[in-house]
């Protein structure tokens, strides 16, 4: 039972990790893309 | 000058270089027999376990001999450079790879000659055709495989750890068809038949592919 | 909010969806118990996993054929999707067989081609990373990735080829209850929902990077491109 609690949160913490650091890091680019112009 | 001739001028250039330098063949050779040696302290090889044992032992000593050999054949630098020479000319990409990677195979296949009969001597297991069969036709697509990897990993940083990583993988269906066979072959149950013709499967397969990713990789 | 975090929230939100219904609608496995509801991410990982390196392949084999930028873009976004997929299914599963088999591997055909899989498209990374970017990195990686997808047919089909301890096909021979089975296409809809978006919002990293370092544009030297932008040899 505790197997199944663990697998589902380490899918929650790497596919939700991976979506906030993606989407932060496109952010990061846009704004710096964006910047000099 | 047609396909064939190149690649055979390309087999031969290589060849006639190595002949010349012998640094290869005596090495892989060298290679092999250690492995051996070392299977046998490492597994406690006794003449009940031997049978079962040997062809693990043959296909590790094989595979690592034959990342060696394959990827010597993109790697020196000389060859970057005669390879550079080799593609301005209007001969096909497929031609030189099909040239190098025959060359390379039959390095390859003079060690095998020396580890198959050491492989009896000292494991005890029958030195038959089917065994040399199934060796021999399993290296065909092990090369084609192997030497594109080479040539892929020739011009990317850190290629010695590279070259394992991405031919491996694809290795795997020749190691376990291979594996099978001589297991069959040297007494153990499963179908030498079977085996054999995945590995030809295999082979087919995996030159056709390589054939055409060839132009891909070599070209630059 | 930019439209990424938008697509981003509503992918999340669907699969918050799908977490209830994995954990209220569906029925408890008889034989299994609650462990069994592992499968419904764990497989739709797998397929989300095939479904981006398909997205790697297809945009190998176009990049081969025309040279253009963004269809290696794709191929990148996707090879690193799949990666996270990848080992997304592959921890599920390990966690599900140390309950049911009572070790976390064994070396069946299921387990060790999918492990291979995750091998080769962690290869193909590596390429990329070690390569000359530009032409070069993307035509070597394009080969790899287009080698490395024959072990998807092998993974997939590694159940009824061989035998094995992982499970057989029951989704494909229709033997799971109905509850079940709505619960798992819904999440499986729902996690390939959330790949795209993610291969999405990976593919847009990589056009701003590739524009950043002038990966593709065939001179290297920049000149001034707007007021008060950088102008002269820039390696």
């Amino acid at each position: 039972m505790t197997y199944l609690v663990l697998a589902y949160a380490f899918a929650v913490a790497a596919l939700g990790g991976y979506l906030f650091w993606s989407l932060r890091r496109l952010r990061e680019l846009e704004r710096i893309q964006r910047g000099p112009s | 000058m047609s396909p064939l001739r190149v690649a055979l001028a390309v087999a031969r250039k290589d060849l006639r270089s190595e002949w010349r330098t012998r640094e290869v063949v005596p090495a892989l050779a060298q290679f092999i027999i250690l492995a051996l040696l070392i299977g046998n302290f490492g597994f406690q090889i006794d003449s009940r376990n031997a049978t079962s044992i040997a062809p693990g032992i043959l296909w590790l000593a094989l595979v690592f001999a034959g990342l060696v050999a394959f990827g010597r054949t993109f790697a020196a630098e000389r060859e970057q450079a005669s390879l550079e020479a080799m593609l301005m000319t209007p001969a096909s990409p497929v031609a030189i790879f099909a040239g190098k990677a025959a060359a390379a195979s039959l390095l390859l296949i003079v060690c095998e000659a020396v580890m198959l009969p050491a492989l009896s001597l000292f494991f005890g297991t029958p030195f038959s055709a089917q065994v040399v069969a199934a060796v021999l036709i399993a290296t065909v697509g092990m090369a084609a495989l192997g030497c594109l990897f080479a040539a892929i990993v020739a011009r990317v940083r850190a290629r010695e750890l590279l070259l394992p990583l991405l031919t491996l993988p694809l290795w795997i269906p020749f190691i376990v068809a291979g594996g099978q066979a001589v297991q069959s072959a040297m007494g153990l149950p499963g179908s030498y038949s079977e085996s054999i013709s995945l590995l030809i499967d295999f082979d087919i397969l995996f030159l056709v592919l390589t054939s055409l990713a060839a132009r891909f990789v070599l070209d630059e | 909010m930019n439209r990424y975090e938008r697509a981003a929230v509503g992918a999340v939100a669907l699969m918050l969806i799908a977490g209830a219904a994995i954990f209220f609608y569906a029925p408890t496995d008889y034989l299994q118990g609650p462990v069994q509801r592992i499968f419904y991410l764990h497989v739709s990982s797998a397929i989300a996993a095939f479904g981006c390196f398909a997205v790697v392949l297809v945009g190998g084999v176009i990049y081969l054929r025309n040279e253009s930028p963004a269809a290696d873009r794709f191929a990148r976004a996707g090879a690193l999707v799949g990666v996270l997929f990848t080992t997304v299914t592959l921890v599920m599963g390990m966690l599900w067989a140390k309950t049911v088999w009572g070790a976390f591997w064994v070396w069946d055909a299921r387990l060790t081609s999918t492990l291979v899989l995750w091998i080769i498209y962690a290869g193909y990374l590596l390429v990329r990373r070690l390569a000359d970017p530009g032409r070069q990195a993307a035509r070597l990686a394009a080969v790899v990735g287009i080698f490395g997808f024959i072990d998807v047919p092998v993974v997939h089909f590694s159940v009824t080829w061989w035998r094995t301890q992982h499970p057989g096909p029951v989704i494909i021979n229709d033997a799971l209850p109905p509850q079940m089975l709505a619960t798992f296409l819904f999440t499986m809809a729902c996690t390939v929902a959330l790949a795209a978006v993610m291969i999405a919002s990976r593919y847009r990293i990589e056009t701003l990077v590739d524009e950043r370092e002038q990966v593709f544009e065939p001179a290297k030297v920049l000149v001034a491109r707007e007021p008060g932008g950088v102008a002269g040899p820039v390696q």
